[in-house]
């Protein structure tokens, strides 16, 4: 790893690792309650469309330990937790639009109490048939949101020009975000009508807001801190506000204080998921497999209101070209309207789905030719120079070294060759190759969120607290921001402390969310450093006479000139003669913008570029599967930590594994969901990572854009890669076919591909 | 009698009885003792946030087992130490495996890792190789969303180089003395209308049965245990069978394996390798390591769940039961199941003894197929146990899992096979009397299609695996 400083070089651990690891890190549950703390639950819904004919909860509040519930009426502001768009009700006491929509809730003096009670309701519904899967969504026309028509070029000519053209249709699955910490919110009553708010969020700002607008208050009488959340994927940034809201709702009712944490399967219930996505697709190429146009239909499953589902389609529109240069594209994307849970953001944010869909077009093109899928790949990669179909000039480009590189490092040719002498003789047992790269565009494609707030505050002894508006989820953001600021000022990182991210201190801030929190929340902290640096650069002028330029910080001293002086003594003295150390920090992402009626211009900063080789290994008389080996090469530009990039790459590689492979979302036609529990619904564990699980960084990597320490961004972009995997075991049941017409529903579950391997 | 349980809690004696009996060890923890490191994930038993370990006298020495604290009932802590991830830092000095976690960057949200890090936590006790084979079975019961497990991997490969000691070895000899002193008669608690009884020995066990008109058998307690955590049921009262010694061995005796019903189903394997190697492979995937340190083989039995993996193998081994309650008798597994969830067992009836008969000239072999290899639920299970002569089948018996609402065997497959020539063609053949055999149903884990193409190929799968002498399998 080459460094432009040295400090970053350090493979710092978590900050709070060491608590982690002693059960001492303290996350929402964990917070002891004030002993008069009530414990809540949520009535839901159990039918997934109809209206509610009565509602009789008599039985609910002579139950054990209740102290009360609270229903619609109860709701002194608006009656709604949507971010984005108004949909997203709190209760509803008339119209049922999903299974599992909350109805009431019910504080008592413990949460088995409270859960218990909540059983004893009685509801009636007038029964509706409800709206489930996508298709069935279309041909209703049923859609939450405008749908958009994209285009650039003119693909149907380029098609019809074409000397080859395929037609077809593929999906994604959905995903739960099955963060190991569920939902929960603890809410306090404080003095002049305030409420202090714990809640596990990837928003807090937006949290205030809402719960504000909830409760018919100002939003300076709602406080929120997050110290930490066990895991958020996106399944946090706007699925948390509900319980946020009705554990407030209680509180206030009640004037006491309100836990309301999910019971896990209650969780998977009740909260929104990643986009399932159904594309069909038209495709012109030539004779060697170059794409000339793109005739495309996107649409998604977004449940019953609209939350984030825009920005997410948006996202899928921007990424339809994963890493190639589509030179016509002609698109529309549907976003269906269904009576299911409000999908939402995870990890990627309509990004992978787009991704796998362009793949997976390759892919059917190479089989079509009847070539190695790595060469259409390489072929139709973006050269430097190129333009987006949305406008973009793609100047950072090293995607075509990063796959030349990885197919030499992954010894992919020579590995080809030996696979199909494995396949030749093994009549069950295939094995699969695949090497898939991809493109992430960092930045909020929603312009105005691109924005991160900081406070700073120098003690007179020289220990620093730290403050952004950035949640700490497991991404190490608060170790990267610590490094960030211990290097500016030349100290120790145990000098700063790391605190809770809390409204009070950094206000109207966005979601840790787009992978850009460091970007983002770092650089708003350096803007803050940086005045206290100014006010320190002064001072130090007119105290010590010194008319030179150049002052640097390294090693807990301050060097000016041939003198030097201790962080410490220099703060101190600072202090004596009344110079501010503290400041606050903003800073807002450049260059970008986007024209919102056509999607076109520049709605990234930059772009992270990697890619990844799996080989697999299937059965073909059962369809179990294995991952043999995955070697990742991904650029995180100049890293700050390579210990978290890497954590990073490899969690967000079997996040991506799992949404592939064995994660299977499960609906009933009356729209129940069958897969509400970790015991059916199937993440990854330890024995399905590979056993050669071959993860690098990228070591030309740097950031052409302005960031710190010129890295990149590293959590979204990663998950991308195990798009791969799913190709690797598409490409071993084109070994076990007569045929070349695959289709491999998404996820790749040993059910699915042996039904793809006998069609 | 006493009325009261002790065990020890980290190191310190504790003695109670006015808890409600059905409070699981996560609640006590997190609610009444504030010891609030050990984290509810789950409350299913799925997810390994809530892992701690007992530890236990067995034959004089110490044992550590990792569990599910999630599903785990207070009252059958008692006469075990429980250690919890707050004890494992002592005088402020990190355990090994907690350094190890650490250099490794095996946490993100950090969320997981207490789990992780007293199920890596038993391993080292037991001084178990950080072989691959080893680390996945220690380790597949704990789920992480953050790291994609390779540094957890690596924590746990490297642990002993962070040191083989730790202050636990230095109190061994406290704690074996604190355990022994803690008395193992029976134990009766009443909380209000509830009541937890934990008989020390099968005649206390018959002889008090009689006062109850319906009471509810726990032995490892992992499934019904999410009638309380799940399903919000209170039961008033339970009978522990986990802590009776007539009920927990595993011998053989004559030409039969004999299991006292209340034995945890990791306590089996050793010796269910030697004979049925194929039975122990597939228990080695049976839920997690924190399930089969707890769950016993007659509570998968007495569960009659249509899915259960115990079934359909004991039942192609021609196992039988034996049952007490009023009076002692003995029936055959394959007759013990009635319909959905219904068995042969009355109020107040439990199983006492599975018995397997040994025979070394048959050919057994059983095949489970999840939608994930490890800790899931089987969508189709074939347990297979065949004698050939000559190349003719002389005896086969083929049940499944996952294909009727019983674990079942497939009578006309069978009737069509019996004195045929073991052939890829007879067996190609009996394909289609499977049809006859069953009318699967569609899931969440799997389609009916998927379940009758499954039920064929795994009968192909045994073929040709038994004739090229070869495995044919992915993992
Ligand atoms: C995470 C998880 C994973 C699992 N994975 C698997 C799996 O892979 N395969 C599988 O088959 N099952 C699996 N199970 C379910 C399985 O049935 C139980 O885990 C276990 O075998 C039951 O044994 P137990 O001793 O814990 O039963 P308990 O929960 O104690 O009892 C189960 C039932 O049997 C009754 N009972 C118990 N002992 C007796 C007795 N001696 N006589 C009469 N009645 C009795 C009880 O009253 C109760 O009704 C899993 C469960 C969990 C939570
Ligand atoms: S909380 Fe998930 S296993 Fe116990
Ligand atoms: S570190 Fe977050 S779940 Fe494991």
């Amino acid at each position: 790893m080459k460094n432009l400083d040295n400090l970053f070089s350090e493979k710092l651990p978590h900050e709070s690792a060491e608590k982690h690891v002693s059960g001492l890190a303290k996350y929402t549950d964990d917070i002891l309650e004030p002993t008069n703390t009530l414990y809540a639950a949520i009535g839901w819904s159990t039918v997934a469309k109809g209206s509610i004919v009565k509602i009789d909860l008599r039985d609910v509040i002579k139950s054990a330990g209740v102290c009360g519930v609270i229903t619609e009426r109860d709701i002194p502001g608006i009656n709604d937790v949507g971010p984005v768009f108004k949909g997203d009700v709190i209760f509803s006491s008339k119209k049922i639009k999903y299974f599992g929509q909350p109805i009431f809730a019910v504080a008592a003096d413990t949460t088995e109490l409270a859960r218990k009670a909540v059983l004893k309701a009685k509801i009636q519904y007038k029964k509706e048939r409800p709206i489930i899967r996508i298709k069935e969504a279309l041909e209703k026309k049923s859609y939450i949101l405008k749908t958009r028509k994209f285009s650039n070029g003119n693909a149907r000519k380029a098609i019809k020009n074409s000397q080859h053209k395929l037609i077809g249709e593929s999906q994604t699955g959905g995903q739960d975000h099955l963060y190991l910490e569920g939902q929960v919110a603890l809410a306090i009553p404080k003095e002049d009508n305030g409420l202090l708010i714990y809640s596990s969020t990837q928003h807090p700002s937006k949290t205030q807001q809402i719960v504000a607008k909830v409760l018919n208050q100002n939003f300076n009488t709602i406080d929120v801190h997050v110290r930490r959340i066990g895991g958020g994927f996106g399944g946090k940034e706007t699925q948390s506000f509900m319980f946020a809201a009705i554990s407030s709702l209680l509180a206030k009712k009640f004037n006491k204080p309100v836990k309301l944490r999910l019971d896990r399967d209650e969780d998977m219930i009740l909260t929104g998921k990643r986009h399932d996505f159904y594309f069909k697709y038209e495709v012109g190429f030539s004779d060697n497999g170059k794409i000339n146009g793109l005739d495309i239909i996107l649409a998604s499953r977004c449940g019953h209101s609209a939350d984030l589902s825009e920005a997410i389609n948006d996202r899928a529109i921007y990424n339809i070209d994963n890493a190639y240069y589509i030179p016509n594209v002609k698109l529309v994307s549907y976003r269906c309207k269904t009576n299911t849970v409000s999908n939402t953001a995870f990890r990627g944010f309509g990004a992978p789905q787009a991704s796998f869909c362009i793949e997976n077009i390759i892919d059917n093109i190479s089989n079509f030719l009847k070539v190695d899928a790595y060469k259409i790949r390489y072929l139709n990669l973006y050269q430097k120079n190129n333009i987006t179909h949305f406008g973009m000039k793609i100047k950072d480009n090293v995607i075509n070294d990063i796959f030349n590189k990885l197919i030499n490092s992954s010894n992919y040719k020579k590995r080809r060759k030996e696979i199909e002498k494995f396949n030749q003789s093994n009549k069950y047992i295939k094995k699969g190759l695949a090497i898939t790269p991809a493109k992430f565009g960092i930045s909020f494609t929603t312009t105005h969120l691109n924005q991160g707030g900081a406070l700073v505050h120098i003690y007179t002894d020289g220990s620093i607290h730290l403050n952004h508006g950035g949640v700490e989820m497991g991404q190490g953001l608060m170790t990267k921001i610590a490094q960030i600021t211990a290097n500016s000022f030349g100290i120790k990182i145990n000098n700063i402390k790391i605190t809770s991210t809390n409204t009070e201190k950094v206000a109207n801030t966005s979601a840790s969310a787009a992978s850009a929190s460091t970007d983002i929340n770092g650089a708003a902290v350096l803007n803050a450093i940086n005045k206290i640096k100014d006010n320190l650069f002064s001072f130090i002028q007119n105290h010590f006479k010194f008319n030179g330029k150049i002052i640097k910080y390294k090693n807990n001293n301050i060097y000016f000139g041939k003198n030097k002086i201790t962080f410490k003594k220099l703060i101190n003295l600072a202090y004596l003669n009344r110079i501010p150390l503290s400041s606050s920090g903003f800073y807002k992402t450049p260059k970008i913008h986007v024209d919102k009626s056509t999607l076109k211009g520049r709605p990234f900063l930059y772009f992270c570029y990697g890619a990844a080789v799996s080989e697999v290994m299937i059965d073909t008389l059962t369809g179990e599967n294995k991952l043999l080996k995955v070697d990742i090469l991904q650029d995180v530009g100049n890293s700050i930590n390579p210990s978290i990039d890497i954590g990073q790459i490899e969690g967000g590689f079997v996040q991506g594994l799992g949404w592939l492979t064995s994660e299977e979302v499960s609906w009933g036609n009356d729209g129940k969901i069958l897969t509400f529990s970790p015991s059916t619904y199937k993440i990854p564990v330890m024995n399905d990572i590979p056993k050669n699980f071959n993860v690098k960084i990228y070591n030309k990597g740097i950031n052409n854009e302005n960031t710190i320490n010129k890295s990149k961004a590293v959590g979204e972009p990663p998950l991308l890669l195990a798009i791969s995997t799913y190709f690797a075991i598409k490409n071993a049941i084109s070994y076990a076919k007569k045929n070349n017409k695959i289709n491999l529903t998404a996820p790749a579950t040993p059910e699915n591909i042996l039904n793809s391997i006998n069609k | 009698m006493q009325n009261e349980i002790q065990f020890l809690l980290n190191e310190d004696v504790v003695k109670i009885n006015n808890i409600d009996p059905n409070t699981t060890v996560l609640k006590y923890l997190r609610d009444l003792k504030n010891l609030r490191g050990t984290k509810e994930g789950c409350a299913s038993g799925d997810c390994g946030a809530c892992t701690a370990v007992t530890v236990e006298i067995v034959k004089g020495r110490l044992v550590y087992r990792s569990i599910n604290t999630c599903i785990m009932f207070l009252y059958s802590l008692h006469g075990k130490q429980l250690i919890t991830v707050e004890h494992l830092k002592k005088n402020n000095k990190l355990h090994p495996v907690q350094r190890s976690m650490i250099d490794h960057n095996g946490s993100q949200c950090g969320f997981c890792t207490p789990g992780f890090i007293m199920s890596m936590f038993s391993m080292f006790k037991n001084r178990e190789q950080t072989s691959k084979k080893n680390i996945d079975r220690y380790l597949t019961g704990n789920l992480c969303r953050c790291t994609g497990y390779k540094p957890i991997n690596l924590a746990t490969k490297n642990m002993y180089s962070y040191g083989k000691s730790d202050h636990f070895y230095k109190n061994e000899k406290n704690i074996l003395n604190k355990l022994k002193s803690i008395n193992r008669q029976n134990i009766k608690i009443k909380y209000f209308n509830k009541e937890f009884f934990i008989p020390s020995n099968l005649i206390d066990l018959k002889e008090n049965i009689k006062q109850y008109n319906n009471c509810k058998f726990i032995s490892g307690g992992t499934d019904i245990a999410l009638e309380v955590t799940k399903r919000r049921k209170d039961f008033e009262s339970i009978i522990y069978l986990g802590n009776n010694k007539d009920l927990k061995y595993i011998k053989i005796v004559d030409k039969n394996i004999v299991i006292g019903a209340a034995t945890p189903i990791n306590d089996t394997l050793n010796i269910l390798k030697k004979y049925y190697p194929s039975i122990a492979e597939m228990y080695f995937r049976f839920g997690s390591l924190q399930i089969r340190n707890v769950a016993t083989i007659g509570g998968n039995i007495s569960n009659a769940s249509p899915i259960g993996d115990s079934a359909p193998a004991l039942i192609s081994l021609d196992s039988s039961l034996i049952i007490e309650g009023n009076k002692t008798r003995t029936v055959k597994l394959k007759n013990f199941f009635l319909s959905y969830k219904k068995t042969l067992l009355k109020n107040n009836e439990f199983i006492k003894e599975i018995i397997i008969p040994i025979d070394k000239k048959s050919i057994f072999k059983c095949y489970k197929i999840s939608k994930r290899f490890d800790d899931d639920i089987s969508s189709v299970f074939m347990a297979i146990n065949l004698k050939l002569y000559n190349n003719l089948i002389n005896k086969i018996a083929i049940t499944y899992g996952g294909m009727a609402a019983t674990p079942k065997s497939a009578p006309n497959t069978e009737k069509f096979l019996k004195r045929k020539t073991f052939s890829y063609k007879n067996i190609i053949l009996a394909k289609q009397y499977l049809e006859r055999d069953f009318k699967p149903l569609t899931d969440m884990r799997a389609s009916k299609n998927y379940r009758k193409i499954i039920s064929q190929n795994l009968l192909e799968k045994f073929y040709l695996e038994l004739t090229n002498n070869k495995k044919i399998t992915v993992n």
